[in-house]
């Protein structure tokens, strides 16, 4: 079993989902972000949050696959703050919805003023509603991003362990696992991790407070990352109960402390409830054998 | 007024038996905080927020608490609603009931809830104050492909054979045939069935025969008033079809035709003809067979 903690799978097909659930993926969260290009109205982010809560979880559901989300402004769309700021009078709406498990993905981009400003708000959100914090790192100056993400949730007051910081690389990873945070490792070609890197980084650091994800989304991306990292691991010697705490049980421990996730959710799940089913579509279920071989089982770096 | 609050009592007793006192607790407190206060971010939060103190698991009314149901709304039918829905419809009945502000809260809920908190909000449509006016956002709520959301409007609810014009009437139970939903929950599905709806739902079987798909047997209810020799043919196609369910329910559609040659056809059929005087065959019966097979 496996658990893809970060992934935009409105994005995906459903060949995709039938893939994950065949390849052993039993959950996904799937963080609130932007869409590839800015919204520009309000009215946008409501649907896409209802969305969130909305059809996709019934679209997950019918392949067998859980689906919970975080809900959040990215920071890339807090530089518009006239529309920022009508999207989070609507945040209030959804983050007591069942299935959201954190307040994200929320942080830095260019670390502007206006980034800092709503990042602060919506930490101040989490810790009124008492759900954990999903950190996107920056892809440019990180290292400092990275660092400046976890100083400002100090300075709010935030406990470490109920923040997530995801993005991580060789130049991060040692800081934020030194200061207590979970750490998130995105496999994703070119922009971000390869898996071959992840396994030396699992080699080092060991597996405590690592969380591996795919982040695929409208990109050129990998919804299957998860358990072909692992199965990469596997190759490669990594002890099982290493990989298992890595690709499931972290992920399930960090976004657990919101109330909103529970194992049960899928070891007891019903078969798919016929009476939610859609006319004509098949779904998946379990009883597959988790399945990740052949010569694409490495994400090209 | 005094049917609202005896509709809240009614919840209340119905969760009483099968919740945590805490649970109870937090509902009474919420309930009475929006009610006073009416301030709709508290409603929304509670209303999203009952999740946490309250199970999706059938709520399993008595006989006598269905009637009780049907005394306080006419057609009201709860028996199919789980405790967190229950819940979360007396939050909403203890929402002020000013009209501007209601339809602002309400909107926003509808067009802002998840599937569980849409299903609790179009199975309360009976309930809700200022109907006529909610009739716009029932139809609207027919379009979804969630079948908790259809479900929640189309069945065990009197509120679309009261409010709906016939062609949105006709367009929700074609859909209900199209997703295979139990027609038989549909209130008064006999009442308001109408020759367009016949022709449409012989057409419907013409094109699952064209396809090489099954026909759902319930469909030839729709066509009983309006028996002729068109509707006939299509009966006849379905007896003559190797499945048991399809025959039964041709011949219980012709047995309840006026049409003398559809009563000649059923008489040919005297031990189906049996179950259906006996009741062992019905169209209850026939739905709930069809469902154990989809």
């Amino acid at each position: 079993m496996y658990i893809d903690p970060h992934i935009h799978v409105v994005s995906r097909t459903t060949d995709d989902y039938e893939a994950m659930r065949k390849a052993g993926i039993v959950a996904v969260i799937e963080p609130a972000f932007w869409l590839g290009q800015p919204r520009t109205e309000v009215g946008s982010f409501k649907d896409y949050f209802s969305t969130l809560v909305g059809w996709e979880r019934f679209r997950a559901s019918q392949f067998g696959i859980i689906h919970y989300c975080t809900m959040g402004l990215n920071s890339k769309e807090a530089n518009n703050v006239a529309l920022a700021e009508q999207v989070m009078e609507l945040l209030p709406l959804y983050v007591g919805k069942e299935g959201v498990v954190a307040i994200g993905e929320i942080g830095y981009d260019d670390q502007t003023e206006a980034e800092d400003r709503f990042y602060r708000l919506q930490l101040e959100l989490a810790k009124e509603v008492n759900l954990p914090v999903l950190i996107h790192t920056p892809h440019r100056d990180k290292k400092k991003g990275t660092t400046r993400s976890m100083d400002v949730s100090e300075e709010h007051g935030l406990d470490p362990k109920m923040v997530i910081v995801d993005h991580n690389n060789e130049e991060t990873v040692k800081e934020v696992l030194d200061r207590g945070y979970w750490a998130g490792f995105t496999i994703y070609p070119h922009t971000k991790m390869g898996s071959d890197r992840m396994v030396d980084i699992v080699k080092q650091y060991g597996p405590e407070r690592i969380i591996v994800n795919s982040a695929a989304d409208w990109g050129i991306s990998d919804p299957l990352a998860v358990p072909k990292t692992a199965a990469v691991m596997r190759k490669m010697g990594i002890p099982e109960e290493h990989i298992r705490l890595v690709t499931y049980q972290n992920a399930l421990t960090a976004f657990s402390q919101s109330g909103q996730m529970d194992e049960q959710d899928w070891l007891n799940a019903k078969p798919v409830d016929q009476t939610r089913k859609l006319s004509g579509n098949s779904v998946l279920r379990g009883g597959q054998t988790p399945r990740v071989e052949g010569d694409h089982d490495t994400i090209e770096n | 007024m005094e049917t609202q609050k005896d509709l809240t009592t009614f919840l209340y007793q119905i969760l009483e038996n099968s919740s945590e006192k805490t649970s109870l607790d937090w509902l009474n407190l919420q309930a009475e905080k929006i009610h006073t206060e009416g301030s709709p971010t508290k409603f929304f939060l509670a209303f999203s927020q009952a999740s946490r103190y309250f199970k999706k698991l059938p709520i399993g009314l008595s006989e006598d608490q269905k009637q009780k149901a049907s005394k306080l709304v006419a057609g009201f039918d709860p028996s199919h609603w789980d405790l967190l829905q229950t819940a979360r419809t007396i939050l909403l009945l203890h929402f002020p009931q000013e009209k501007t502000s209601w339809f602002k809260a309400i909107n926003q809920l509808f067009e802002t809830g998840d599937m569980h908190e849409q299903q609790a909000l179009y199975s309360a449509l009976p309930i809700m104050p200022f109907s006529e006016e909610l009739l716009p956002r029932a139809i609207d709520g027919c379009r979804t492909n969630m079948t908790v959301i259809f479900d929640a409007i189309a069945l065990n609810n009197p509120f679309p054979s009261s409010y709906f014009p016939e062609a949105n009437w006709n367009q929700m139970v074609l859909k209900a045939v199209f997703m295979q939903r139990p027609l038989y929950r549909i209130q008064k599905l006999e009442e308001r069935r109408n020759l367009p709806l016949a022709n449409i739902a012989s057409d419907f079987a013409h094109e699952r025969w064209a396809a090489g798909r099954p026909v759902m047997a319930e469909i030839w209810r729709l066509v009983v008033p309006f028996l002729n020799e068109k509707f006939l043919d299509d009966l006849k196609k379905a007896i003559s079809s190797e499945d048991l369910l399809q025959i039964k329910a041709a011949v219980l559609a012709c047995t309840e035709s006026d049409f003398a040659p559809a009563k000649d056809l059923a008489n040919t059929y005297p031990e189906i003809k049996k179950e259906i005087e006996s009741g062992a065959i019905s169209w209850e019966k026939i739905g709930i067979e069809f469902q154990s097979r989809v």
